[in-house]
Parts: structure tokens; sequence; C-alpha cells
């Protein structure tokens, strides 16, 4: 799934049906950030970018409706691509797991790309490492079914966003170390030059063992519009991997 | 590390087939083969189960000698793995990714970390690779239930 998100940082969008854009999905990708970081406009550019691809739908799972729609540098918003979005509302966990258990229930056509906005809403319901487990392996799951109806050489990708917390404490930890085994790619947001006007974020993309760790840095201008640049220095220093205090020289 | 995220994104049983040095991978994409003959485990290879997973392994080869393990599917193409544990119970486990319903799964497992899986799972891969699973086939809403079921075990 880090390849949708790359295109997507990228800018090097949909070009049209067919070409590149039939490679497989890749590992399922973990979405993580504080509130209010943008996990949900990229979430949502995914969406956008996989509807363009002349595949099957996007299915896209959030507890409520977006409040509005994330704005686009581009001719995103086409009404072509939004047809396809589907979105679903499981209003708790137990109506999430039944649409996860039941998905090969429902006719039409198979998503090619499953999302998932708020998991931590959801995991805070039922906290267990059990629960946790269950519902990141039925996602697995019910992506690798879709993979499987829409056949040979086609994936259905996953991507999950999950909230991190300022101060994370141990259960926390624990619950993101369980999530990562089950989602080998991520991508963190992090915030980055705060006092600005202009939000400032760091996003950085590990696709799972696949390629290189990429780096961009995503700008909402106060009008709500997102800009994306490549981060400038490539340097990749490991160290400074989470902290979110850390990158202090942009 | 990465080999390990690897497995859990559904690797195992390629690993499994291609150690035991047969085919077994090739079925990945397009679910069970129907194909049923049972293949065995050689004994240099039951000595290295055995070294890897302990205990386990030989409460895994006992399931699949019971044939413990069933393969339930639907019309639809989605399956899963139930299996007949040695108290009675039956556990689920999904089959494109590693998640077993059984206590020992989410304790040393999942809680712990001090073990990769549990017996029933071991016995899953197994089974795969010896084909020896059992059969079932259910309707569409039937394995919905048992999908989603098995957890109301554990609460």
């Amino acid at each position: 799934m880090a390849e949708i998100l790359r295109r997507v940082l990228s800018g090097s969008g949909a070009a049209g049906p067919g070409e590149e854009n039939t490679a497989e999905a890749g590992p399922p990708l973990l979405l993580l950030g504080a509130p209010g970081s943008g996990k949900t406009t990229l979430l949502f550019a995914a969406a956008l970018e996989v509807a363009g691809e002349g595949r099957g739908p996007v299915l896209f799972l959030t507890r409520r409706p977006l409040q509005s729609l994330p704005r686009r540098t581009e001719a995103g918003l086409d009404p072509l691509r939004l047809q396809k979005i589907r979105f679903q509302y499981p209003p708790s966990t137990r109506e999430l797991l039944r649409l996860l258990c039941s998905a090969h229930e429902s006719p039409g056509p198979t998503p090619s790309l499953l999302l998932l906005d708020g998991l931590e809403e959801y995991l805070a319901e039922e906290p267990g490492p059990q629960e946790a487990a269950y519902l990141a392996a039925l996602l697995l799951d019910t992506a690798a079914h879709f993979s499987h109806r829409v056949g040979p050489g086609r994936d259905c990708g996953l991507v999950v966003a999950l909230q991190t917390q300022e101060e994370a404490d141990s259960g926390d930890a624990l619950q993101l170390a369980l999530l990562q085994r089950y989602f080998p790619a991520q991508c963190w947001l992090q915030p980055d030059t705060p006092g600005t006007r202009e939000r400032c974020l760091r996003v950085c993309l590990e696709p799972g063992g696949l390629g290189p760790r990429a780096e961009w840095r995503v700008t909402f201008r106060p009008d709500g519009e997102m800009m994306i640049t490549p981060w400038p220095t490539q340097t990749g220093d490991p160290s400074s991997e989470k902290g979110s205090s850390s990158g202090g020289q942009p | 590390k990465k080999k390990e995220k690897e497995i859990w994104a559904s690797k195992w049983p390629n690993l499994f087939g291609e150690y035991l040095g047969n085919s077994a991978g090739s079925e990945q994409a397009s679910g069970p083969s129907t194909e049923s003959y049972p293949r065995t485990v050689p004994d240099e290879h039951l000595l290295s189960l055995k070294f890897v997973f302990g205990s386990s392994a030989i409460q895994a080869l006992d399931l699949v000698d019971r044939q413990s393990v069933t393969l339930v599917s639907s019309p639809s193409g989605r399956h899963v793995y139930q299996v007949l544990g040695s108290s009675g119970k039956t556990y689920t486990c999904l089959a494109s990714c590693h998640y077993c319903s059984c206590p020992a799964f989410a304790f040393s497992v999942l809680r712990k970390s001090d073990s990769l899986l549990c017996k029933h799972l071991l016995a899953v891969y197994l089974s795969q690779v010896m084909r020896t699973c059992q059969q079932l086939s259910v309707s569409d809403k039937q394995l919905t239930d048992i999908i989603l079921t098995e957890k109301k075990q554990e609460a």
C-alpha cells in the first residue's frame, strides 16, 4: 500500500486506467499521527487516487461522516471518482466486526482498496491485546478475501489510520507493537516547525522492506489547501525516528 | 525483525512449503488445492520442527494425526480454519494471516511474545502442507457466524 501513498505524496497521480498502476498493492499499511495531523486527508487522497485507476470501488470505513471533503490542489474532486468511494459508518466495534466478518456476503463490485479511519476509537471500546489482534487480523482477512475475489494479478490494498497519543503510556506502546506485526508498512505524520500560521508536517513512509524509506513535507495553508513537497534533505537519520521534538532544523 | 513482520503478514504457509521442500506454497493465491492426497513430513524435518517449536510441535502433529483441522469454506471463496483442541473446544484460525482464538495465542504470542505461534496455528500450517485438512462447505451466512462468534467464546 505504500506505493499508493508514495504516488499521492509525489504528486505523480494516476495517469489513467492501466499503466503501472496494476502493480500489486503491497503489504497493509498503518497511517500514524497525532490528532489533527492530516490522517483523514491523506486517506481520502489515497481513496481518490485509487478511484481514478479504473478498478473497483474504494471502501472507506469510518465512525462518522467526514466533516468536510478535504481540499486537493489538483482536480481531485472529480465526481466520477467520488462516486467510486463507498462510505460506511459502523457505529461501534461490534458493528465493524460484523461488517468485516460478513464482507463476503455483500454483492456488487469487489473493492480495490479498503480504508479504515479512526482505528483508535474502535480499539478503545475493547482494549485487550487479543481484541486488537482480532480486529487487525480481520481487516487483513477481509482485504485478502477481496484480493481473492478480484482474481490473479490484482490485489485489494489496505490502509488503516490510527491516532497516536502525544504521551504514549506503556499500554499504547504494546498495542502499537502488536498492530505493527500485522501492518508491516507504516507512514508517520509528525508535526514540524510549530509556531507558524501554516501547519507543517513531516511525513515519513516506511514501506515494509520493499523499498527505501521516503520523506515529504506537507503544509496545510490557512485556507485548508494541502501542499506537498519532498523533504529537503534525505538524510534519513534513524535515530530521530519517533521523537516529534527532535526534528528541530528544517 | 523484518522477517518476523513478513511472517505475520501471511507468509507462513509459503515458508512451510519451501521448508518442507514441496510446492505447497503455490496454492496460496487460489486457496487450498482440491488435490487431496496426504503428504508426509520427512524425519529430519520433524526433528527440526521439534527444535524450533518445542512441545508445540508434538502437540500440533498430534492434532494433525487426529484430523482435527477443518478447512471451512463458503461459495464466496472465503475460508477459515477450525481446529478441535485437545480439550474439546473448537478454535478458529484465520486463513490469510496469523490469528488463532485460543488463550495460548492471546497469552504467549500476543501478550508475552515468547512464542511465535500456538499449536493450533502450527497444526493448520502443517496440515496445509501435508494436505490432511478435513473439508467443510457452509453457506456464506454460516461462514460469517463462524468468523464472528469465535470472538464471543473468549469474551
